[in-house]
């Protein structure tokens, strides 16, 4: 059974490519095998987000900013329970599984939606979301792919990686990914602004985000270009921040 | 069915051979989820083993990456002697399976001379009578070899046979698992670091940009000077300038 599934979406991934697999089209694979809306693959570790390594589209792409931003979301959960974290009816205000990241999932039109454990053997890189613009439980049958394609996606994800020097991040990875360079140029210039460590102002930077409903890395882009700049008395948080 | 036993047989009741074989490939297959360690995979196989199939020993080598047969696990010291002085000599029958691929099944010691001059007598004078080698195989790999040694009489049964073949599959897959697994955990730090590694030089251009008053552009070019002209590592560099142990003020350029 496995075997056939696997077999059949590996024979989707090398259709029409020369044996290049881009982290874009994996996840176009992993769209389509499931049917749903969109898919993205999301990176992590120590339970935080890295960044995405591919999407589908605009709206796959806010759903990593969403949970880079909050920390919390279906991949995050994925990766933290190392199980799939499905959603069919993420608008049912009859549960609110994510404060921060439902409200603008929902605006964006995201139904339903589905985190898959991205691992191999016992070595956990990530999670899969797939999203659907409708809500709805997913199949036996399109639960069953997902699995696949999410073990396929880690085993390409590393393929990639082993494939490139070692010390830096492989450029087949890079291509299409965003590990949210600017958050962290940003972090670098509030923590200079606020005299504090790197990772305090990537705390102060979150909490803006979350009281000022913004992604992190458009609060980030804006201290780049110096549009936003954090001083002491500043009540950065904001309503709401933690 | 109660198959989960920490002991099989040893239960004071005589466990039929097929319930042993069941609970011993339910162990084993338990020993799959995360990170195992191999040689004592290896050394319940090689106890299992004797218990099972109607042998007096069993001994289990692993090829290592340069080919070479290592001896990872042994039910009793004399096969361990035995099978050392195999590896050494590069002669016997775990290292015929191991290069075929193929069972050697009943093969009578008192009429190995002519194979195995050096194995044979070794076998013989340590009180074994005949031996089996079941290859460790999966999809055409052979990574190993499963040796049994019988000291009495008689002939290893077809189903003795398929027993044994049963539980080096079990152990074969077990160790692909735990060896795709360890190449994962390797790439997946690898990744992570080389992302860290990204993620401490924007910080350090961030803070040069706040400091200096620059662009990113020229402040990656104020650490990459600064790490040239003092022979240093970009990333080290960047570290210090990031964790503020190294001011802005002192970057060359």
């Amino acid at each position: 059974m496995t075997g056939g599934r696997r077999a059949r979406i590996l024979a989707e991934l090398a259709d029409g490519t020369d044996g290049d697999v881009t982290a874009v089209r994996l996840c176009e694979v992993c769209r389509g095998v499931t049917g749903m809306s969109g898919a993205g693959i999301m990176l992590m570790s120590g339970d935080l987000p890295l960044g995405s390594v591919g999407t589908t589209g605009t709206v796959s792409a806010l759903i990593e900013d969403l949970q880079y931003t909050f920390g919390e979301g279906p991949c995050v959960d994925a990766y933290k329970l190392d199980r799939p974290v499905l959603e069919p009816d993420l608008a049912d205000p009859a549960v609110l599984r994510w404060v921060a990241f439902t409200g603008p999932a929902v605006e964006a039109g995201v139904r339903a939606i589905f985190g898959f454990p991205l691992a191999v053997g016992a070595v956990r890189l990530g999670a899969l979301n797939l999203y659907a613009d409708r809500p709805g439980r997913l199949s036996d049958d399109q639960h069953a792919d997902a699995l696949v394609a999410a073990d396929l996606a880690a085993e390409a994800v590393l393929g990639m990686q082993a494939r490139g020097s070692s010390g830096v991040v492989a450029a087949e990875l890079e291509h299409g990914a965003n590990f949210q360079y600017v958050v962290h140029q940003a972090a670098g210039m509030v923590s200079a602004q606020l005299e504090v460590s790197v990772g305090q102002a990537l705390v102060r930077l979150r909490a803006h985000a979350f009281g000022h409903q913004r992604l992190l890395a458009d609060v980030a882009t804006d201290v780049v270009a110096r549009r936003v700049r954090f001083a002491e008395q500043d009540a950065s948080g904001g309503p709401g921040a933690p | 069915m109660e198959v989960r036993l920490e002991k099989p047989g040893t239960e004071g009741v005589d466990m039929p051979r097929e319930a042993l074989l069941t609970s011993t490939l339910v162990e084993l297959a338990d020993s799959l989820v995360d990170n195992f360690d191999v040689v004592d995979l290896l050394s319940r196989l090689a106890d299992r083993c004797v218990e099972i199939v109607d042998v007096t020993a069993a001994g289990l080598l692993l090829g290592s990456p340069d080919g070479e047969l290592r001896l990872l696990a042994s039910s009793s010291e004399a096969v361990r002697v035995l099978e050392l002085f195999a590896t050494q000599t590069d002669e016997g029958p775990c290292i015929d399976c191991y290069r075929t691929g193929e069972p050697i099944v009943n093969f009578d010691l008192g009429d190995a001379a002519g194979r195995w001059p050096k194995f044979a007598p070794k076998a013989v004078e340590a009180g074994f009578m005949s031996v089996h080698a079941i290859p460790m195989r999966l999809r055409g790999q052979t990574i190993g070899a499963l040796n049994l040694f019988r000291a009495h009489e008689g002939a290893l049964r077809e189903i003795d046979v398929v027993a044994a073949q049963a539980l080096a599959d079990v152990a074969t897959i077990a160790i692909l698992q735990h060896r795709v697994t360890s190449d994962a955990q390797a790439l997946n730090e690898q990744l992570t670091q080389a992302l860290s590694t990204r993620i401490v030089i924007e910080q350090a251009k961030g803070v040069v940009a706040e400091r200096a008053d620059v662009d990113m552009e020229q402040a990656f070019a104020r650490l990459r000077t600064h790490a040239r002209n003092h022979n240093l590592r970009l990333t080290d560099v960047a570290q210090a300038v990031s964790s503020k142990a190294l001011p802005v003020s002192s970057l060359d350029g």
